[in-house]
Order: C-alpha cells, then sequence, then structure tokens
C-alpha cells in the first residue's frame, strides 16, 4: 500500500506521469512492440500496423469528439482527404514523402475550416449530420476531380523512401506507423495538460463558464476541428500507404462509426481510452472469429463471407453493452482496478 | 475618484419581458457593493450583461475606461471582469485543481504547437500558473480537495471552488452571484471573511448579489436595490434599512410603509 503522493517541485505536479512504474512498463510495452515485427507472423504483423494507425486517427477524433463534445460522424472524410492529399502529392507530383505526410495532415486542417464553421452554431445531432454530410461532399467531390484524383480508378501509392530507409517491407512500415502513433499520443497528452485542452474540455463541459474565464469559444471550436482533422488525414495517409490504393472505396462510411464506437468503448475524453478501445475494437472481429471458429468451421466461414456486416453488429453489441455496463469505457475500468490496487486491503 | 463600474441607463428586454429597465449605477474601486432585490427583479440578467453573457437591449456599462459594448465578450475577462454563477458551472468533470487552473486561461499564452512540444514556454507557463493556483487554494482554504472531482463535491465547497476559479482569473472587479444562498450559518461566515479579504488583501472590487441580509449590511460599503428591474434605491447599508420604499418592495403594499423600520432592521 503506497500512503501517499509526495512532491517538492512544481515541475514534478505538472509532469505527465508521476511514477517511476509507469515510465518502466511503457518502456517495456515499447521494446516489445520494436521487437514485434521481427517474432509476428505476417497476419498478424498487419493487424498490429492497422491497430497502430487506427490508434492515430482515433486519437485525433479524440481532441474534436472527446475533449471538446463536439460529434463528428463525418471523419472518415478527413481519412481520406489526407489519404488523397498524400497520393496526389507524392504519386503524382513526385513530392518527397514528408511534405507528402505533412499535406496530408494541412489539406484537411484546411477542409475543416469549412464544415467548423457551421459547428460554431450548431450542436449535438444537428453537428453530427452536418459532418457526416460532409463526409459524403468530400466523396462526391473526390469522384468528380477527376484531373486531381483519377476519379474512381483511385491512386496507386508507394510506400516511401526516406532518410535513406526503405518503409516498403513491413517490418519498416509498422515502424513507421509505431512512430507516428506514439508521437501523435504524446501531442494529444501535452494538448490535454495545456491552457489549449483545458479551453477545449471547459467548452465541453460548460461553454458560457468557458466564455466569462476568456476563452474565445469560435476560435478553440475551430481549433479543435484543425488539429483533429490534421492528425485524422495523416492517419488517413498511412491507410492509404497500408492499402498501397487510395480509392473512395477504401474508406467507408463504417469507419467514422468504428471511430465513435472506439471513443466510447475506450471512455470518452482520454487518450488512454483512445488506445485502449483502438486495441479492443481492432481485436475484436478477429476474436470473434477464432472463438466462433472452436466451435464450427461453418461460423468460420460466415465470417469470410460477411465480414463487413458482422464487423458493424459487433460495434454496435459492443456500444450497447458498455454504455450499459461500464459508461466509462476500458479507461474508467482501469482507474477502478488501478485505485483497488494501490490501496489494497483498505477498500479505499 | 473614477469609478471602475459605470452602467448608464441599462435595459434588457426579452420579447415582452422587461429584465431590466433603465438601471445606472457606479462601482468605485476597493468598494464592495451589493445588489439586492425580491425575486425576478433582474438581478442576475444585470450580471449578464456585466460579463458577457447577454448583449444590453440599450444603455451602456463603462469599465475601467473602456466602453464593454466595443470588445466581444470572451475579451471581458481580460478586462478584469471574473464572476461566479448562482448555480454552478463547474467544469464537473475535472478536478479542482484543474477547473481553477481554467480560471488562469487569459494569462497563458501558449498556442497549441507550443503545447504539443510541451518543453520551453508551455512548460514554464503551466509551472507558474500552477505556482499561482496553489496560493489561491492556500487562501481559500480548500487544500485537503484539491484533487477531487469537483462533481463529487458538497455544494459549499463547489461554490468556493468557484470563487477560486474567479480569483484565479485576477480580475479587477469580482461578481458573486448569491455565493452564500444554501450554506449553513459557519459556511457564510467563512464567505463573508473571505469576501473582506479579497478586497483588503487582494486588492479586487467586490459586486455581489445576495439574498443572505446579514452578509449585505454587515459587509457592503453601498447597496442597490433593484424592483421589476428597476433600481429603487441606493446607499449605506444603514440608508437602505430606513428607505421605506425597499421595505415596500419587500412586503408589499401599504402595511409595509408603517412596518418597514422594524421589520428590516431586525432582519439585519
Amino acid at each position: 500500500m503506497r500512503t501517499g503522493d509526495y512532491k517538492q517541485t512544481y515541475g514534478e505536479l505538472v509532469a505527465l506521469v508521476d511514477s517511476p512504474p509507469v515510465w518502466l512498463w511503457s518502456a517495456v510495452l515499447v521494446l516489445a512492440l520494436i521487437a514485434a515485427p521481427h517474432v509476428l507472423n505476417s497476419y498478424a504483423l498487419s493487424l498490429l500496423t492497422v491497430i497502430l494507425i487506427t490508434a492515430t486517427g482515433a486519437l485525433g477524433l479524440n481532441i474534436l469528439t472527446g475533449y471538446t463534445g463536439l460529434i463528428s460522424l463525418g471523419h472518415v472524410g478527413f481519412l481520406v482527404t489526407g489519404a488523397y492529399a498524400y497520393a496526389v502529392l507524392v504519386a503524382k507530383y513526385q513530392m518527397h514523402p514528408l511534405i507528402g505526410l505533412l499535406g496530408a495532415g494541412v489539406v484537411p486542417a484546411a477542409a475543416s475550416l469549412v464544415v467548423g464553421a457551421p459547428s460554431l452554431r450548431l450542436k449535438g445531432l444537428y453537428l453530427a449530420i452536418t459532418t457526416l454530410a460532409f463526409s459524403f461532399i468530400i466523396n462526391t467531390a473526390i469522384l468528380e476531380m477527376r484531373w486531381l484524383t483519377n476519379g474512381a480508378r483511385g491512386i496507386s501509392v508507394q510506400r516511401p523512401q526516406m532518410f535513406g530507409v526503405s518503409f516498403d517491407g513491413d517490418a519498416a512500415f509498422t515502424y513507421l506507423c509505431l512512430a507516428i502513433a506514439t508521437l501523435t499520443l504524446f501531442a494529444t497528452l501535452n494538448i490535454r495538460r495545456s491552457r489549449v485542452g483545458r479551453a477545449f474540455v471547459a467548452i465541453r463541459d460548460n461553454d458560457t463558464a468557458a466564455r466569462v474565464m476568456g476563452i474565445n469559444l469560435h476560435a478553440y471550436k475551430l481549433l479543435a476541428f484543425v488539429t483533429s482533422a490534421f492528425i485524422t488525414g495523416i492517419a488517413g495517409a498511412l491507410y492509404g500507404l497500408y492499402l498501397s490504393f487510395v480509392s473512395v472505396e477504401g474508406f467507408p462510411f463504417l469507419l467514422s462509426i468504428e471511430a465513435l464506437a472506439i471513443l466510447i468503448v475506450g471512455g470518452l475524453g482520454s487518450a488512454l481510452g483512445a488506445v485502449l478501445g483502438t486495441i479492443l475494437i481492432g481485436l475484436l472481429p478477429e476474436a470473434t472469429r477464432i472463438i466462433l471458429g472452436l466451435f464450427s468451421a461453418q461460423m468460420d466461414a460466415l465470417f469470410t463471407t460477411g465480414a463487413q456486416e458482422l464487423k458493424s453488429m459487433l460495434y454496435g453489441l459492443v456500444i450497447i453493452l458498455f454504455l450499459r455496463f461500464q459508461p466509462r469505457g476500458l479507461v474508467g475500468a482501469w482507474h477502478d482496478i488501478r485505485r483497488t490496487w494501490v490501496h489494497w486491503p483498505l477498500r479505499y | 475618484m473614477t469609478a471602475l463600474l459605470a452602467i448608464e441607463n441599462l435595459s434588457k428586454r426579452f420579447g415582452g419581458l422587461q429584465a431590466v429597465a433603465d438601471v445606472s449605477l457606479q462601482v468605485a474601486p476597493g468598494e464592495i457593493c451589493s445588489v439586492i432585490g425580491p425575486n425576478g427583479a433582474g438581478k442576475t440578467t444585470l450580471f449578464n450583461m456585466i460579463s458577457g453573457v447577454l448583449r444590453p437591449s440599450s444603455g451602456s456599462i463603462g469599465f475601467d475606461g473602456i466602453d464593454l459594448a466595443t470588445i466581444p465578450p470572451w475579451r471581458f475577462a481580460a478586462a478584469g471582469i471574473g464572476r461566479t454563477f448562482q448555480n454552478l458551472a463547474l467544469f464537473k468533470h475535472g478536478t479542482v485543481v484543474e477547473n481553477i487552473l481554467t480560471g488562469r486561461h487569459t494569462h497563458l499564452r501558449s498556442t497549441v504547437l507550443d503545447a504539443v512540444l510541451w518543453f520551453g514556454r508551455t512548460r514554464r507557463e503551466e509551472i507558474s500558473a500552477r505556482q499561482r493556483v496553489e496560493h489561491i487554494i492556500e487562501f481559500l482554504e480548500i487544500e485537503h480537495i484539491r484533487d477531487a472531482v469537483v462533481g463529487t463535491l458538497s455544494y459549499g465547497q463547489q461554490k468556493r471552488v468557484e470563487l477560486a476559479r474567479a480569483l484565479a482569473c485576477e480580475p479587477k472587479l469580482l461578481l458573486l452571484d448569491e455565493m452564500v444562498s444554501g450554506m449553513n450559518q459557519e459556511e457564510t461566515e467563512d464567505i463573508a471573511r473571505f469576501v473582506l479579504d479579497i478586497r483588503d488583501e487582494l486588492g479586487i472590487t467586490v459586486l455581489m448579489i445576495e439574498h443572505e441580509m446579514r452578509i449585505v449590511m454587515d459587509i457592503s460599503d453601498r447597496v442597490h436595490v433593484l424592483n421589476f428591474g428597476r433600481k429603487i434605491a441606493e446607499g449605506t447599508p444603514d440608508d437602505i434599512r430606513r428607505d421605506p420604499a425597499v421595505a415596500e418592495a419587500y412586503l408589499g403594499g401599504n402595511r409595509a410603509a408603517t412596518t418597514a423600520r422594524t421589520t428590516t432592521g431586525a432582519d439585519a
């Protein structure tokens, strides 16, 4: 049992993590992730890569929906914009991949200003519908702008070569995704503990009080949109690279729902929650397939034929179960476990 | 001595309802002023206009040499106006410290890029902000609850956190909307003591709405009385106690005129 938290400087008070064991376990996790590509088979490795990319996107959505409380059903629009921005810049105009990644952030961020503007007046369901419309408009625009996007034919992209390192191999590409996901995690954690993050949360919890505290509501809502779209766009570019082909069909609307499911399952408004939620949702279809496969081979076959339909059913089921039994999400459960552990054998 | 807050002929209409009508009042620097009046007199509407929550229908609010109509509402905090709300308006998922830190918003400069990098400007700012917050926590004697989530605190404690958050803005003028409603005797006395300390030690001018006559009469330098949106009286607590118009507003009708002295006197 620990007796308390004793701090001697203000620097310790504002630190990200104040306990050495957390740093130790995080370091172990990072080492495990670095070792993973050499241990895992190619199927498991691709699953890991998708989880890392999804985590990046979920962290992006978390800034808007989790921190600022603005519900977006159109985040797939930012994903696809980011993927196309990268594909057009790198595959079509032969720019440096880094410029491509930057563009994959900047272009969706600019687009988010357009969809963010109505958010200054809309709330809740109305905003959700507006963002939904945005994602469909984006799809149509991409299909129509054939001179730039090849329309329905899509653009094939090759994995980049940067700083003399080729990210063509699966292991190398996983490292790229790992690096970007880790940077994104730290970026969002840092935003959360600064004045910007507090302003976002203040807008979510009580916008009148936020304005009386001197927070410019319009500017900060747009800032939340821009930051969120920037990160999501980069995740979109990575996903395009993962598929090695960028097309509108590669980014179905289900991804928007999946992203919201991740946030609810993980625990709204928490970066750790977004990561935990990604892991659960990412592994859920696989785990279900394996478990059901144990019972009969027919079930296994069902998964290969109706993967999309079963996925959306699973997401729905998981959202309902979490809202009913663990509304604070995985991160809430984690806090409860940790409290019990720290205070044991006392109740609290 | 020029007034810190100078309200001229201020009015607010909601459709057919005249919530505030032609109110003028002045608050001098270093004063503790009270606004009293029966329910629905327009006191909170007046506060909402001073703090930028509502725009006036007509009239002007001058604050510290600027006309508040010329700046957007979110700049009021930076201009030096802080407030608490009648029905708590805390960020209820955050801890006490986080809530108070939010009050430091206008005093910090980090952009989102600074925040992402963290080291450098943002870390420096966060440390100094945290230092200020700890001083405020000590000042208001809420050390024991500093890491609690505000949603789990009692009403009186939450009110005190709101006061702390308003102080973190370092306002020149602090608007307190019914601080002591629902508090017991001891908590009320604590708040009265804090209000005096806020004026005397921190040099902040206080304008408060209060129904609790003891605190109004004990610590106010001036009292303004509203009824049906109009100002019906102004003066020192003693003047107000003797004012027949005030007694009539509170007690109604002709009966009030005869009982005015005894009732309000006893109340105070």
